[in-house]
């Protein structure tokens, strides 16, 4: 078999095993490629990239996936990226760096999860925040870190639509002119249940589910890196 | 004069009262009516809270009253020290009980809810209610499934990793208390006599968790939760969708009401359920608090028109949000009342 085709097939069994939950089983595809010869740069840009992406699109063509494989993929991602990274030959360069956090009064930290797991096997830089950030700790540190992606998950909607959540993250940077600098994500339950909540809430973008975040926040980088 | 349980119990026998039964759930919202400073004071008395439901259902003219404070208090029954007030939305649990796997093995569920100290403004509050609607007017209470009370008292992402990757015996042994404390919460709520029991399981939805786990690990911890009976007992899953799982619970457990999700399709579930049961067809209450009022009348047709033929329906909301503009819950019901006329 030609490297394209050992590749095809570990992708295709490491995104069964990731479909199915099945964390050992996704590892022992990685560890077997591994032990063939695959380099750990490989599984990260031609494996773990490849499926992440490749679910990303089943989810935008309503491929109904549901929070337990969006859990589970992410964190098996983002676990096989911690162990390859560790392994690299020179340390990888990141696309750029996300400030992550729930809304102001919100304790909700599944989706944060999802979404912080997704971005690291992307290769983007993750700074959490925890829950219950205000708006002030958001941007302080996403200048601190020179992020330019400020992240915020709300499980609420009281907490969405909170005068101390987006609405102030907005105003902060709009004082502080930073708007072409830093841009705001937003996404949970209640920006599900009203898609039109992250325009009221002034965000510059939302994503439906923490898995399709990662692309949602990949295609915002690109876009501020051109 | 037709009353709530009137409307309720008709409808549960395929029969008509004068329009279908409406539950709406308004919590918070009775802090306003009580001209009270706070949600935390609100809170604190379950005089306050049982004056809220009564003033206003007496107000819009629903068919139920709620003795749930917020979800948090099972949270605290089991320890939690902590919860976090809004001014405008329901309270957070801010102290997880369980911080490592020695607080599960550590974890006491009360023998007695009834009696704990904890208990004692809901009970208050349930003492008035029943005193005052009961028998009337459908008195619901709100129970959290064994196997979604974890998250209340470790964080959802905690519980998570537990469930799916954690150890076996660990995640057993929580599930274990936490139907325990499930079925002395149930038996609590009847022997107050609550009529109504919200069974809310958000791991009985396809949104959460692939069908074939909800068959093979979801449905036994649910008849265990359940084993003291049916009566009573609402399926509902936090908002989430569950149309395709109905069939399973109708088949193996036999639970004989579904509180749909918004998003589930309410024909396609009314289907499913065909006379085995009675489907509530549910507004996305979150929409309530940008919409017209004539936005919200078209959606209210839209729903009755796809769940009322062949009857053994009712009109129900999530937990209303805060925000929602009393006009919008008034557009609401006016269109609930008037399509919903047999």
């Amino acid at each position: 078999m030609g490297e394209g085709t050992i590749l095809e097939h570990i992708i295709a069994a490491y995104s069964e095993a990731v479909f199915d939950t099945d964390r050992d089983k996704a590892f022992e595809v990685i560890h077997e490629a591994i032990a063939q010869g695959v380099t750990p740069e490989d599984i990260v840009f031609k494996v773990v990239i490849p499926s992440m992406e490749q679910m990303i699109k089943a989810i935008s063509e309503d491929f109904d996936a549901n929070l337990a494989q969006h859990f589970m993929a992410s964190q098996i991602a983002s676990q096989v990226t911690d162990e390859m990274v560790a392994q690299f030959q020179t340390s990888p360069e990141t696309i750029g760096r996300v400030v992550i956090g729930t809304s102001h009064g919100d304790m909700h930290t599944l989706g944060k999860r999802i979404v912080s797991g997704c971005l690291r096997s992307l290769m983007i830089d993750v700074v959490d925040l925890g829950v219950n950030v205000s708006a002030e700790r958001f941007v302080d540190t996403a200048l601190e870190h020179n992020a330019c992606i400020i992240a915020i998950s709300s499980m609420m909607v009281h907490t969405a639509r909170s005068e101390y959540s987006c609405l102030a993250v907005r105003e902060l940077l709009k004082q502080r002119q930073l708007e072409d600098r830093i841009k705001i994500i937003v996404g949970g339950a209640p920006y599900t249940w009203d898609t039109e909540l992250y325009k009221v809430v002034q965000a510059d973008a939302w994503a439906s589910d923490g898995i399709s975040a990662g692309k949602v926040i990949k295609d915002l980088i690109m876009e501020m890196h051109k | 004069m037709i009353t709530g349980m009137d409307r309720l119990v008709a409808a549960i026998k395929g029969e008509k009262a004068d329009r279908i039964p409406v539950f709406c759930n308004l919590l918070d919202q009775g802090v306003k009516e009580l001209g009270l400073a706070s949600l935390h004071d609100y809170y604190q008395r379950g005089e306050y809270v049982a004056e809220g439901q009564l003033k206003m259902r007496e107000k819009y003219g629903y068919d139920n009253v709620w003795s749930l404070f917020y979800v948090g208090k099972e949270a605290e029954l089991l320890g939690c020290r902590k919860i976090l007030f809004s001014p405008d939305g329901p309270p957070n649990v801010e102290h997880f009980v369980i911080q490592s796997y020695d607080d599960i093995h550590n974890l006491e569920i009360p023998d007695d809810i009834i009696h704990h100290p904890v208990f004692a403004e809901e009970l208050k509050c349930l003492q008035i209610l029943k005193r005052e609607v009961g028998g009337r007017y459908p008195i619901c209470g709100y129970v959290t499934a064994g196997m979604a009370l974890p998250a209340l008292l470790m964080g959802m992402d905690k519980w998570f990793e537990l469930l799916f990757m954690g150890p076996p015996e660990v995640r057993d042994e929580l599930l274990a208390k936490c139907s325990l404390f499930c079925q002395r919460h149930i038996a609590a709520l009847r022997e107050l006599g609550v009529d109504v029991i919200v069974y809310a399981n958000p791991f009985g939805s396809t949104d959460f968790v692939p069908l074939p786990y909800i068959i093979k690990t979801g449905i036994p911890w649910m008849k265990q939760d359940l084993s003291a009976g049916l009566q009573g007992i609402v399926y509902y899953c936090g908002g989430a969708r569950f149309n395709q799982v109905i069939e399973d619970i109708i088949t193996q457990i036999g639970i004989e009401t579904y509180y749909l999700s918004p998003l589930d399709d309410i024909a396609a579930g009314k289907q499913i359920i065909n006379g085995r049961g009675l489907t509530c067809g549910v507004i996305n209450d979150i929409k309530l608090i940008d919409w017209s009022e004539e936005q919200i009348r078209q959606e209210v047709k839209r729903m009755l028109a796809a769940g009322m033929a062949g009857n053994k329906f009712l009109f129900g909301t999530i937990l209303m949000p805060y925000k929602i503009p009393e006009r919008n819950i008034r557009a609401m019901l006016d269109a609930v009342y008037e399509f919903g006329q047999f």
